[in-house]
């Protein structure tokens, strides 16, 4: 804690205003055929604004797990998320979905684009069901911006996987998150353009926006600004 | 969107498409088919529906009806009708033409029954024949040709219209004279034309009452009731085609369930994928629901226009008129299969749809 901020000064200290995304003793259960496995088992994490954290860990220790809770995609058993300083473990499905479509971009390992639509509406899908609102233009930003611009009428079996991944990171981007989640990124994809995707993401960090990623790759920890090794539910290093 | 979705898999897409379109074919086409039956078994029977036939009953020793049996039966028609008091007989009937053996009638008011094509019938039928479609086509009449009927001769004042229904007086094969033209004082019937099929219940009811307190003297004759057990058939067996019909639209149903449940488990992670990004479990539902209720438009509507089709074909191949087909109760039908057919792909995709956007987005996920 660093005493920046006068005694009684109604603004927040400094860290929580720049706090993006954060998980308090967090404790994640799964009951399966009267099994129970504890997938997480008390768990703190801060992520600032603009931080690239990656979170590494052997199968099974519940990356995964954690990762889910950030993205407001499943609930703790016990602990607290909270969002931009915000207790969001309680909302109900409708608040938790608006939640996340405002906050949070996810990339993930399969890049789960829709087959159907092309390239540009992907990017767009998320903003579908939006009345009177055009993403268009901001689709051919992001496009662009990850190097596609000529590529925004392909559909997904006629893109590269690191074009595919390069489209999730656009369509992640399109509601202007504060913290994009990625799921083992670079999963997929061949060492030269996993290191292109992760320049992707430190760009996104560079503007702003908190990434976290899980992953094998230790390529991510050249990139990221701090690496998060889970061992068994538990947080072991934070570095 | 939900069209593309369903593009993806073309021939499971058709084939769910192929059993609506069946269902809603059965439904409009066996609904318009037992339609068009009663419709037209309607227009067949119609005319004896509205009238009421008294004749003298032989069983009781009465071999005509008097002046005041006309009388008692013109009152008990109470203004629901007009008696017409007929003499009948048979006799040859000869012209320039040939001659032919037919019915004849004599009556004084023969307009209350007949209808002219050409000619007119007078008010009062004083001298001259009306003849038949039938004998004046055999015989070459036209209005004004002289006749001989039993030995005597008329002038031809009105040719009558060819009756296609069934009626009890059929008039085609007759020719319609003065009542003083065939001798005697009795008269042999009294046909009642009642202003509806009930008046004419009524009616007949009435006459037996009155004429028949004593002794059984008349027959009392009328067809609106017996119309109105046919008509309830025609309806039974609507109903019963109707049931069928829907049996099979209830098996495309299963198989539209079929297919949204494997659709929306094969795309499980997709809509994992749509419910992180944001997209609400509402929006989910009604982009699954439009397929299916895509799925049920288009095949409700090629089922619905072929069992038109098939209803205009049934005119070229049977004996059915364009006027029974046409008619807005059909239409109904093609409305109502169509309606049904929608309302059916809706109500098995619901469940699919429901339980696919009710899913955790962590479980859609993991596939
Ligand atoms: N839905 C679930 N039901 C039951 N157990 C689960 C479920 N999801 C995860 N687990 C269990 O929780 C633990 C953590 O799983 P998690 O998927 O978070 O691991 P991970 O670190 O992502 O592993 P990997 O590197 O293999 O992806 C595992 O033991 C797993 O079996
Ligand atoms: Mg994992």
């Amino acid at each position: 804690m660093n005493q920046t901020s006068p005694l009684g000064s109604p603004s927040p200290a400094p860290e929580l205003r720049r706090q993006a995304i954060a998980l308090e003793s967090v404790v994640k259960r799964y009951e399966t055929g009267g099994e129970t496995v504890e997938a997480l088992s008390g768990v703190d994490l801060t992520v600032q604004t603009g931080e690239f954290v990656s979170i590494v860990g052997p199968s099974g220790s519940g990356k995964s797990t954690m990762l889910n809770l950030l993205g407001l995609l499943d609930t703790p058993t016990r602990g607290t998320v909270r969002l931009r300083g915000r207790d969001v473990t309680e909302l109900s499905d409708r608040e938790r979905t608006r939640a996340r479509k405002a906050s949070i971009g996810f990339v993930f390992q399969d890049f789960h684009l829709l087959e159907t639509l092309t390239a540009m509406e992907n990017v767009t899908m998320p903003t579908m069901f939006d009345r009177d609102r055009d993403a268009t233009d901001r689709a051919i930003e992001l496009l662009s911006r990850v190097g596609l611009a000529d590529r925004t009428d392909h559909t997904p079996n006629e893109l590269s996987g690191g074009q595919k991944q390069r489209v999730a990171i656009a369509r992640s981007l399109i509601n202007e998150p504060e913290i994009v989640l990625a799921d083992e990124p670079t999963g997929n994809l061949d060492r030269d353009t996993g290191a292109t995707i992760l320049e992707e993401f430190r760009h996104i960090c560079d503007g702003g926006v908190s990434v976290i990623a899980v992953t094998h790759d230790e390529l991510v920890s050249e990139y990221a600004d701090r690496t998060i090794e889970l061992i068994d539910g538990v947080i072991s290093r934070d570095k | 969107m939900a069209v593309r979705n369903l593009g993806r898999n073309r021939i499971r897409t058709a084939l769910a498409a192929l059993g609506v379109l069946i269902g809603v074919f059965a439904i409009a086409s066996l609904g318009i088919f037992g339609n068009v039956l009663a419709l037209s078994a309607d227009a067949e029977l119609g005319g004896i529906g509205d009238q009421v036939i008294v004749t003298p009953n032989e069983d009781t020793g009465t071999n005509s009806l008097t002046v005041r049996d006309v009388d008692a039966i013109a009152r008990a028609t109470g203004g629901d009708g007009s008696a017409v008091a007929l003499r009948t007989d048979n006799a040859l009937i000869s012209a320039s033409g040939g001659q032919t053996l037919g019915q004849v009638y004599g009556t004084d008011t023969p307009g209350i029954l007949f209808t002219a094509a050409a000619g007119t019938i007078p008010d009062r039928h004083r001298q001259g024949a009306i003849v038949g479609a039938a004998v004046a086509d055999e015989l070459n009449l036209d209005v004004g040709s002289a006749i001989e009927v039993a030995g005597a001769r008329y002038r031809v004042i009105a040719i009558l219209e060819s009756e296609e229904q069934i009626s009890p007086v059929s008039p085609n094969n007759a020719v319609v004279l003065p009542e003083s033209a065939i001798g005697g004082r009795t008269y042999d019937q009294v046909v009642v034309q009642a202003d509806s099929g009930a008046a004419a219940t009524a009616i007949a009811d009435r006459i037996r009452t009155q004429l028949n307190a004593r002794e059984e003297r008349v027959s009392v004759f009328e067809l609106s009731s017996l119309l109105a057990t046919i008509d309830e058939f025609f309806s039974l067996l609507n109903r019963f085609l109707l049931g069928i019909a829907g049996i099979s639209l209830v098996v495309a149903g299963v198989s539209i369930f079929n297919v949204m449940l494997m659709s929306t488990n094969e795309r499980k992670q997709e809509i994992g994928v749509l419910r992180a990004v944001g997209v609400h479990k509402a929006d989910v539902l009604r982009v699954l629901l439009a397929e299916a209720a895509l799925l049920g438009v288009v095949g409700g509507f090629f089922g619905a226009v072929l069992a038109g089709l098939a209803a205009i074909g049934l005119v070229f191949i049977s004996p059915i008129g364009f006027d029974v087909v046409f008619v807005a109760s059909n239409g109904l039908y093609l409305l109502g299969a169509f309606a049904f057919g929608v309302l059916i792909c809706l109500i098995s995709g619901a469940y699919p749809a429901y339980k696919a956007a009710t899913l955790r987005p962590v479980e859609a996920l993991r596939g």
